[in-house]
């Protein structure tokens, strides 16, 4: 403690700003790491809460998939002796028409016998349970429950009207009764309404098919008794599960959005640990000299070791504390783009009210962020400790990285680099692939000082060319401060590689889209219940297809049902189409199989077709069987072909519409994609379609290119971390570039000083540090790129085995180089103009004076 | 002549006696309560009152049809009033050796629905009544007990408890029953959970339509609730022809 008084502490008063700039990046990384978490958490906390609400007192719920199942079930289901309660649940979210209030969940449930199940406490009433006056909430199929919340919001109160949009168009209905604040009422943030089951039918078009049955067990009969016995009377193709194996299948769904919150959070902390390195090796540099002293007074290398570890510990929690706080103060946000974006993508809603703050999650975050700078301060206290005392008092020679220090990590690093060469055999092998992964950034890091040097000295005659004093000011001083630039650099190029590694997935994933969408999206325009194509709540009968086939101008109509079944305790995206139609303009290369084989097979009901992420996610394999649970049992299917689809990003399982007709009873479908005939003025024939839908149904007619930048937008929000990560990169440059010329004018003052005295203009002096900077970024910038295009091949590698599965081809993002050229070499400019001003302004006499 | 007469006056005792026997017979006395109001059918048009805990009434009307007789009946209960609820129906077929099978009609969206089993317990539309009161009790269903006579509603009474069988599925442990002696209707039920008092339904303005004596008003009070629903019967016919097939879901289904 006495020599961190010594030692740390006055070093810390004269150098706060630098100080606070360190701990600025603890800060960084660790609000980015605790409010990517905490959103995620919250995200799925606010699912399994509004899940729970709903269930009230439910034990077990049978469901099949999203598709649901025909009325008759429920009397099976009702005719097991272990079921005590059983009631049928339609579970929806529909847009109202009022302004800023979003969707509301609508809950369809049998009034006569749900009340078993769930409390529905009524405003201005002391009778638990009494609707105003259930006969007409029956009777009248326009009934609304709402909550307390939703009602005090929109100033509603019993026997309001209220706009829904309904798959017959925006409809009234009629507020039959206020529901007091209670469990249920607080599923989705309050936007909930009860409607009765069967009118809640007729509103969203789902015929005479429930969603699923929600039950309670009898007295005196455990839930695994009653699950079995009615597992065993409807058959495999029913899940019977408790309410919490939603939460699961949406974790499921979350899943690769999770991980890459995950890897986002890791990187900022990670580009906090670098800049915290380079803080502290510069430290360690200018501190020689005091080092050396107190190492020649008796301090043993522990304690100078312990002195380091402890200022960055404390840097560490400071930074940590701080950044927990900020982080918990963004999470918000961030959780409801999170939100938004999982309702868009996957389809499923819900609403984020309030934020999950577990306090391990905090306390992990402050022991990371402790943890990672002492990790970061390691190798330069470790350095510090082994300073030799007589050398640190001989000015110039600290900079200098010996020949031996440098050849060991060319040596280390050779080997690291071979090694990871050797581990791309296994690649198949996960830890191999990220063992290699690993292995190649420590070579690429070890490597840095020796690259640094080379390309400093290779810049020196350009800038000398530039300008001839200043640049080869700029030049040797970044040849003669190794350690100081390399650091720099090194951080600037890892931050610079992971940016190109997102970029190059966004733009592979781009090109694919692309592709995809060409190839297989490419019918003139889709018909459907609303703009959000992931919706798949509403849907509408079969003959609209030979309605809108009739209209002159069109030439096909392919009709497409599409919802979640489980397979294997995932929810997987399945989609029935007219195989035969598919064939005739959907005409992709599959990725495995033969393309008419492919197609032969699905339209026969003798095969199916999966998406590569399928294969990749369930490891499976042309040919293999895949058994689909369904209401009339399993259906087992050989794969038949393997395509590229982005439908979803758990996979998607194509089969003929015969087939999903034969085992589901439904003859529902949720999209119809229109093509129009050769030649044809397709706006024309769009307005057609509109025309001759409008007052039959609520249905949307969106262009090709309507839903593609829909898609596109959607993948912008996906990948807007990317972006993120861009204004990471740049502060990153920034704050180190600043850190390392602070120090390099405190360490150039007498020579700053000198040029001034012998006649040196300011601006020269501008001009050299500017050069400085900027050659730092032009260095950094080309190592960053460098590494950045071996981290793509790594990057789309861990999409492939953990980020939904996608197959993409390698594409080098030349438009984020290109942007990220200007970027940089700016953000380095900028952060050269402070300490260009300070070595300008810097007394004349002390810096001559100084040593 | 003397031994003629104590001949007679011994039968005549044994038969008042087995006469008396008989009519102590709980079970007896309910089939013949239940067999002095049979008939072929039943038609009659009901107002029914709900008044709340707080005093406040809601009014409804409905068309009562019944076909068959006790156990093996039909009942299609429309409602006429008001427009709201106009032509809401529900359709109730008794069966003797099990619970019966009830389904409600709503009109506006030309749907049926089942009144599940475990929903039997639940109110009626808001009223009183519960689904499972508009069943009729079949006697094989239940155990009696006498447990004597008492003055109930101006009449003397056999106060009879009826228990529900194992194979019958209902909410009630036991039922207290009063049933007239001079006419055999019934004039209360009380409807008991365990020992709690769940329900009473009080049969009064006992009126002779067509041989058949009839209570014209039914109150049933919600001891649990504190409210009470009223049906007064009016327009009141027996032995009209109906059609079997008019007691369906397809009739349901078709408007009948």
């Amino acid at each position: 403690m006495k020599l961190f008084l010594l030692l740390s502490w006055p070093y810390l008063r004269r150098h706060l700003f630098r100080w606070i700039l360190t701990v600025a990046g603890i800060v960084l990384g660790v609000a980015v790491f605790v409010a990517m978490h905490i959103a995620n958490q919250s995200v799925h906390e606010a699912f399994a809460d509004t899940v729970d609400r709903i269930a009230g007192s439910t034990q077990l719920q049978v469901s099949s998939g999203e598709f649901g199942f025909d009325e008759s079930v429920l009397e099976k289901v009702q005719a097991v002796s272990e079921v005590g309660v059983a009631v049928p649940i339609i579970e929806s979210t529909v847009e109202t028409g009022l302004k800023d209030q979003g969707s509301l969940l609508i809950l369809g449930v049998d009034m006569t016998g749900d009340r078993s199940l769930r409390q529905y406490e009524m405003e201005g009433s002391d009778d638990v349970n009494a609707i105003d006056d259930p006969l007409v909430f029956l009777a009248q199929p326009d009934s609304l429950l709402v909550t307390k919340e939703f009602a005090q919001r929109n100033g509603y109160h019993v026997n309001s009207r209220i706009p829904l949009y309904t798959i017959d168009g925006e409809k009234q209905f009629t507020i039959r009764g206020i529901m007091n604040s209670a469990g249920l009422t607080r599923a989705f943030g309050g936007n909930l309404a009860v409607m009765d089951i069967y009118a809640t039918q007729v509103v969203l078009g789902r015929g005479r098919r429930f969603d699923r049955i929600d039950i309670r067990v009898r007295d005196g009969v455990t839930i695994a008794e009653c699950q079995h016995a009615i597992q065993s009377a409807l058959g495999p193709g029913f899940e019977v599960e408790p309410p919490s194996s939603r939460s699961q299948h949406f974790e499921a769904l979350m899943r690769s959005y999770s991980m890459a919150t995950t890897i986002s959070s890791l990187f900022a902390l990670i580009v906090g640990m670098f800049i915290i390195y380079n803080s502290f090796e510069i430290a360690v540099t200018q501190r020689r000299s005091e080092i050396g002293i107190l190492r020649a007074l008796g301090a043993t290398q522990a304690q100078v070791r312990r002195v380091f570890l402890l200022e960055s510990s404390i840097a560490g929690l400071i930074g940590s504390l701080i950044g927990a706080g900020l982080g918990v103060a963004l999470a918000f946000g961030v959780a409801g783009s999170m939100g938004q974006l999982m309702e868009q993508t996957v389809g499923v809603a819900q609403r984020i009210e309030r934020i999950a703050v577990d306090p391990a999650l905090l306390v992990l975050a402050v022991l990371a962020g402790i943890g990672t700078s002492i990790v970061a301060a390691w190798i330069p206290a470790r350095n510090a400790a082994a300073v030799d005392a007589v050398r640190a008092l001989q000015k110039g020679k600290y900079q200098f990285i010996s020949a031996g220090e440098n050849r060991r990590r060319r040596i280390i690093g050779t080997v690291l680099f071979a090694v990871s060469l050797g581990t791309l055999f296994f690649a198949s092998w996960k830890p191999a692939f990220y063992l290699g992964y690993v292995l190649m950034i420590v070579a690429a890091l070890l490597f840095a000082p020796t690259m640094t040097s080379l390309l400093s000295r290779a810049l020196r005659p350009i800038l000398r060319r530039i300008l001839p004093a200043e640049g080869t000011l700029a030049a040797d001083s970044l040849i003669q401060t190794p350690r100081r630039t390399s650091a720099t650099v090194a951080a600037l190029m890892l931050s610079l590689a992971m940016v190109m590694g997102f970029g190059g997935i966004t733009d592979a994933i781009h090109n694919s889209l692309s592709e995809w969408m060409d190839t297989a999206l490419n019918p003139d325009f889709f018909v459907s219940p609303s703009a959000n194509l992931t919706a798949r709540s509403s849907t509408f009968p079969a003959d609209i297809g030979p309605l809108i086939e009739s209209v002159p101008g069109v030439d096909m109509v392919q009709l497409v049902r599409n919802a979640r079944v489980i397979i294997d305790g995932t929810p997987i995206m399945l989609m029935s189409v007219e195989t035969e139609k598919l064939r005739q303009k959907v005409r992709r290369v599959p990725v495995a199989g033969n393309i008419d084989e492919m197609y032969s097979a699905a339209a026969q009901g003798k095969g199916l077709i999966v998406s590569d992420s399928f294969q990749s996610l369930q490891k499976a394999h042309l040919g293999d069987m895949v058994r689909i649970p369904t209401p009339s049992g399993i259906l087992s299917l050989p794969i038949s072909g393997v395509v590229r689809d982005y439908s979803d990003m758990q996979g998607s399982i194509f089969i003929d519409r015969g087939i999903y007709k034969k085992w589901w009873g439904d003859n529902t479908v949720n999209i119809a994609r229109v093509y129009a005939k050769k030649g044809i003025n397709v706006p024309e024939v769009r307005q057609r379609v509109q025309h001759a839908l409008d007052g039959r149904k609520r249905l949307l007619v969106l262009s090709n290119d309507e839903v593609r930048a829909y898609v596109f937008r959607l993948t912008d929000q996906w990948f807007s971390m990317t972006y993120n990560q861009i204004v990471v990169a740049v502060l990153v440059a920034v704050l180190g570039i600043v850190n390392t010329l602070t120090v390099s004018i405190t360490d150039r003052r007498r020579e700053l000083g000198v040029m001034q005295a012998v006649g040196g203009m300011r601006n020269q002096i501008r001009r050299t540090i500017w050069l400085e900077a900027i050659s730092i970024g032009v260095i950094g910038l080309i190592l960053g790129v460098a590494l950045g295009a071996i981290n793509i091949y790594y990057n789309l590698g861990m999409v492939r085995r953990d980020l939904g599965g996608l197959d993409l081809d390698y594409t080098f993002p030349s438009t984020i180089v290109l942007w990220l050229v200007p970027v940089i070499l700016g953000a380095a400019f900028v952060a050269s103009l402070g300490p260009a001003e300070s070595a300008v302004r810097a007394n004349l006499v002390e810096a001559l004076e100084y040593e | 002549m003397n031994k003629s007469r104590n001949i007679a006056l011994i039968c005549s005792g044994l038969l008042a006696m087995g006469v008396l026997t008989i009519a102590q017979d709980p079970r007896t006395i309910v089939e013949e309560a239940q067999k002095r109001s049979t008939s072929m059918s039943q038609r009659y048009e009901g107002t029914l009152e709900v008044i709340n805990k707080n005093s406040r009434i809601t009014v409804k009307r409905w068309k009562y049809d019944r076909i068959g007789s006790h156990g093996t009946s039909k009942s299609v209960l429309r409602f006429t009033a008001p427009a709201e609820v106009k032509d809401v129906a529900l359709l109730v077929v008794n069966h003797p050796d099990r619970s019966s099978d009830q389904w409600m009609y709503t009109p506006a969206i030309a749907r049926e629905r089942r009144i599940a089993m475990q929903d039997r317990s639940g109110r009626f539309f808001g009223t009183d009544f519960s689904f499972e009161d508009l069943e009729e009790r079949d006697t094989s269903q239940f155990e009696y007990k006498m447990l004597g006579q008492e003055s109930m509603e101006g009449a003397n009474c056999w106060k009879i408890e009826s228990r529900p069988k194992q194979s019958k599925v209902s909410q009630y442990t036991r039922s207290l029953v009063w049933i007239r002696q001079d006419n055999y209707v019934v004039v209360r039920i009380e409807n008991y959970k365990k020992d709690q008092l769940v329900r009473r339904a009080r049969y009064t303005d006992v009126q002779r339509v067509q041989n058949i004596w009839t209570p014209q008003t039914i109150e049933m009070f919600d001891a649990r609730e504190n409210s009470r629903t009223v049906l007064k019967i009016e327009k009141l016919q027996y032995n009209i022809p109906m059609k079997e097939e008019d007691f369906t879901i397809q009739a349901l289904l078709r408007g009948n």
